[in-house]
């Protein structure tokens, strides 16, 4: 159950979408990708408003991508909100509703339940003109919402607001959504975004999906570099696969021998190519004897509740990120290790 | 890379696939009404000028008729000459018009906003209230004349310009030039200073700045402007035939005109008619695509702030704009409020003050002059009536659906403003007078008429309005159940809602005013206010002349006040 995307493709002169993936009954899914990804296409074809070469859209079991847009029952919040001009907060709202034959009575009891779900219930009269953006964004999905539809669809809703509003609304958007268990499928290129909101976070490039996990596992056990670089900041050094030992392998590089357990270890072979990844935090000053990294402090960026030292090691450059209280300057030597199960390796 | 772009598909249901069975069928609908009334009421009636002009006597294609016109040197030099004061007028106005232009697009003063209204003018006020004006204004017996003459104790006056090329340039530039200021000052607003600024920072400025940064960044719409303005110019019909004064300087609508009214000749006519409209057709494709270009600008529309007016009337220039806007205030008004100033005299001559409302209790006390006025609101309404769903169902299916072909037909519905109504007129006469049934002398063929003068203006205005409406409205519209009907009826024609009141007012102002067309087709019991004052102007019945004059342009600045409080994009 839930929305299962099925072989879709959709051909572009420059472009081609490939997708293969499933939001689960009632699952927040974030769809996460740099802008020209083919995102925003992806949401308009579920939503009807582009049709695919090939594949196919079931929702609940029905295929819906024969139907067109407006017998989808898909509930959509746009980026730029496009509520219309012409009517109120109220009529906004009630807009699908009247579309969907819903007699008066009805009509208003819900209007109501949804301005009191996203704590507009003054607002009912108001002008959207008048609104601000974080109100808009709040009628918008209202509106979205009042005809019940089985799936929720969100285009970078908050991409238009400012930081502290963003963070607000994303909590409220959550809410909602919980509240309603409803099938969300979430558009975002902002990966903080993705990784709060998501039940699960697809990484999305080129047209095609490159990963699709659990926030953590994304963030921890990226499938590939590109997912490993997209989300967070990440410490990468090139080398080859000299051994193993045991669970671990053991990898020769520019600064020193390093060692990493390997999700996928069957993957690798001998003398392979590889990449050695590991994130800024899980770095720490001194440390173990394994995977010991020394190098020079060439730029400090200090971030109130923590610091980023670059370090340079033999041509190679990695990030660490510092609680405040360690005092380096610039032009000190350090030395700093990483464990080996925070490491992952990608082939090359 | 798909995120807009999805150039085959009509936009109405999602496309091929998910339309099932609906997907071109909502647009066709539509257009099916409209195209058989084209169908009947321009295409066919032009169709039949230009089989007119393409046959000789007996019927056969032959271009025998075309060719001895162009041979004929008396062709020759109205050609010619309909071009030649076409483009001076066109010079004429871009010159007038670019420094109100600079003004409103870079200044704020009080006033400012009655001005921009003022820009509608052109389009509301009937060119025949600007030749009345200009006759009473200028003529040799006009208040300016008169003025100077006790100024400066002359025995004689001392403009003589009515009946010659000037009056023709004169009354041309005035009432086009607003056109100028409107179209290149809302181009010139959207224009940030900040690449000018930019520019000055590196060293240009004076005339260096305007030519190399500003100029460029305008010019699209200077020329649009221009060619819009020549097109009218071109088709200008009577301007020229009161003003001009005779056969010395005749223009191809008004030698049309004199060929099937006065001559009967409608095979020369329908021949002229096709010269004047391959001349006229060449500057509206002209037209269409300038105005396409400086379309650019309307995404970068970002208010900053504009430095007060005095600010400028008090620099070096400040004489030059001061004396710019005066002579401009003069130059529109005064023609204007001559004709109803001496509406209310009692008998033709200046000298006598008395003031009376005879010509008012004439008019409203019956007969021709009531009668007129009449005909004139009942074709008024009715042009309403059908310009009105047509040109906004035409706007809506141009604006929303591409393909194959789209841009075709969008230049085919645009077609009757290339078209003068004079050659309207006459493909009436021509297609209408025995087969299949007599519909000139008929007030429905005026009313047919008037809606085909009309409509564009409708699709002008409204096209307008549903091209800026964000696509994802519609979108949301439809994940929201909103089949096309719906949305249509709910979203879109509401948010059309003071386009539309603006294109009603448009086409009413229009058919009130419209005098070609119609003197090609009315009879005695038709005749309309501009037809009356035409004639009243004939029999050198001034008076009366402004009278009338005085009353239409009551109803223009109704219209003119719709338009404004509509807010309706011109």
């Amino acid at each position: 159950m839930g929305l299962r995307i099925q072989s879709i493709q959709k051909v572009y002169p420059e472009f081609r979408l490939q997708l293969d993936f499933e939001v689960r009954q009632g699952e927040f899914l974030a769809l996460l990708g740099p802008s020209g990804c083919g995102k925003t296409t992806t949401l308009r074809l579920i939503a009807g408003f582009i049709d695919p070469d090939s594949g196919s859209l079931h929702m609940n079991g029905r295929r819906i991508d024969t139907l067109p847009a407006h017998r989808r029952r898909i509930g959509i919040v746009f980026q730029d909100y496009s509520l219309f001009p012409h009517l109120n907060v109220r009529d906004n709202i009630g807009f699908g509703l009247r579309m969907q034959g819903w007699g008066s009575k009805d009509a208003k009891e819900r209007i109501e339940e949804l301005l009191r779900l996203v704590s507009l219930k003054e607002y009912g009269k108001r002008k959207v003109t008048r609104l601000s953006g974080g109100e808009q964004q709040r009628v918008a999905l209202a509106r979205a919402l009042a005809p019940r539809p089985q799936l929720l669809l969100l285009d970078e809703p908050l991409s238009a607001l400012d930081a502290k509003l963003r963070k607000n609304l994303r909590k409220e958007i959550l809410r909602v959504q919980r509240e309603l268990s409803i099938t969300t499928l979430y558009v975002t290129h902002d990966q903080e975004e993705a990784l709060v909101l998501g039940d699960r976070i697809a990484v999305m490039r080129d047209g095609h999906i490159e990963q699709i996990d659990t926030p953590k596992r994304i963030y921890n056990r990226p499938r590939n570099l590109f997912v490993a670089t997209f989300l967070g900041q990440a410490n990468i050094i090139r080398g080859r696969l000299a051994k193993r030992e045991g669970e671990l392998a053991v990898v020769q590089t520019p600064v020193g021998t390093l060692r990493v357990s390997p999700s996928q270890a069957e993957e690798f072979g001998a003398s392979d190519e590889v990449i050695v990844f590991f994130r800024p935090e899980h770095c720490q000053m001194g440390g173990t004897k394994t995977n010991r990294i020394n190098g020079r402090v060439v730029q400090k960026e200090y971030l109130g509740s923590h610091q980023l030292i670059e370090v340079e090691s033999n041509g190679a450059r990695f990030t660490l990120d510092l609680a405040d209280r360690v005092t380096l300057v610039t032009g000190d030597t350090i030395s700093f290790s990483v464990s080996p199960h925070h490491c992952c390796l990608f082939l090359q | 890379m798909g995120k807009t772009g999805q150039p085959l598909e009509a936009a109405w249901t999602g496309g091929r696939r998910a339309a099932t069975g609906s997907g071109l069928l909502f647009p066709l609908l539509l257009l099916a009404g409209p195209a058989f009334f084209l169908l009947l009421f321009f295409y066919y009636p032009l169709g039949s000028v230009l089989v007119g002009g393409l046959t000789d006597q007996s019927g056969r294609i032959s271009l025998a008729v075309i060719s001895a016109l162009l041979r004929d040197p008396y062709y020759l030099k109205i050609i010619g000459f309909t071009v030649w004061q076409a483009i001076l007028s066109t010079l004429l106005s871009v010159l007038l018009g670019l420094p109100g232009a600079y003004l409103l697009a870079r200044y704020d003063f009080r006033g400012k906003r009655l001005i921009q209204a003022l820009t509608t003018i052109p389009f509301v006020l009937p060119s025949i209230i600007v030749v009345l004006g200009f006759v009473r204004f200028f003529g040799n017996n006009g208040v300016l004349n008169r003025l100077l003459m006790a100024l400066f104790g002359l025995e004689e006056p001392a403009l003589k310009v009515l009946y010659s090329l000037k009056a023709i340039l004169l009354a041309h530039s005035f009432y086009n030039f607003p056109i100028v200021v409107r179209i290149v000052s809302s181009l010139w607003r959207r224009i940030h200073p900040s690449t000018e600024e930019a520019a000055r920072s590196l060293g240009a400025h004076g005339f260096r700045l305007f030519w190399r940064v500003t100029l460029p960044q305008i010019l699209p719409g200077i020329l649009s402007a221009a060619a819009l303005v020549f097109i009218f110019c071109l088709l200008s019909f009577a301007i020229v035939l009161v003003l001009g004064g005779g056969p010395r300087y005749s223009t191809l609508e008004v030698e049309v005109y004199r060929l099937a009214k006065v001559s009967l000749d409608l095979k020369t006519g329908s021949a002229l008619a096709l010269v004047g409209a391959v001349i006229s057709l060449v500057f509206l494709y002209a037209y269409i695509k300038l105005q396409q270009q400086s379309s650019f600008a309307e995404q970068m529309l970002e208010d900053y702030e504009r430095p007060r007016l005095a600010s400028l009337l008090r620099s070096p220039w400040g004489m030059f704009y001061l004396l710019y806007l005066l002579l401009m205030a003069v130059v529109i008004l005064a023609p204007m409020v001559t004709v109803v100033a001496y509406s209310f005299q009692v008998r033709s001559g200046w000298g006598q003050q008395a003031v009376s409302l005879e010509w008012y209790r004439r008019i409203f006390s019956g007969g021709a002059y009531l009668r007129a006025g009449l005909n004139s609101l009942f074709f008024g309404t009715m042009t309403v009536l059908l310009a009105l769903p047509l040109g906004t169902l035409l706007a809506y299916v141009g604006s929303r659906s591409r393909f194959a072909g789209s841009q075709l037909l969008e230049a085919l519905m645009m077609l009757p403003i290339g078209i003068s109504s004079i050659i309207l007129g006459l493909g009436y006469l021509k297609a209408y007078q025995s087969f299949p049934w007599n519909i000139v002398g008929s007030w429905y063929a005026i009313v047919f008429a008037h809606t085909v003068i009309a409509y564009p203006f409708v699709i002008r205005v409204a096209s307008a309005t549903f091209r800026k409406m964000k696509p994802s409205l519609p979108e949301a519209a439809r994940s929201l159940g909103a089949g096309p009907w719906q949305l249509f009826w709910h979203l879109e024609l509401p948010l059309a809602r003071s386009a539309l009141i603006t294109g009603a007012a448009f086409a009413f102002g229009i058919s009130v005013g419209e005098v070609n067309a119609t003197l090609m087709l009315y009879n005695e019991k038709l005749v309309t206010i501009p037809v009356m004052i035409y004639r009243l102007i004939g029999s050198y019945n001034f008076i009366g002349a402004c009278a009338m004059g005085s009353v239409l342009m009551l109803f223009c600045f109704l219209v003119f006040l719709i338009i404004d409080r509509a807010g309706g994009e011109v």
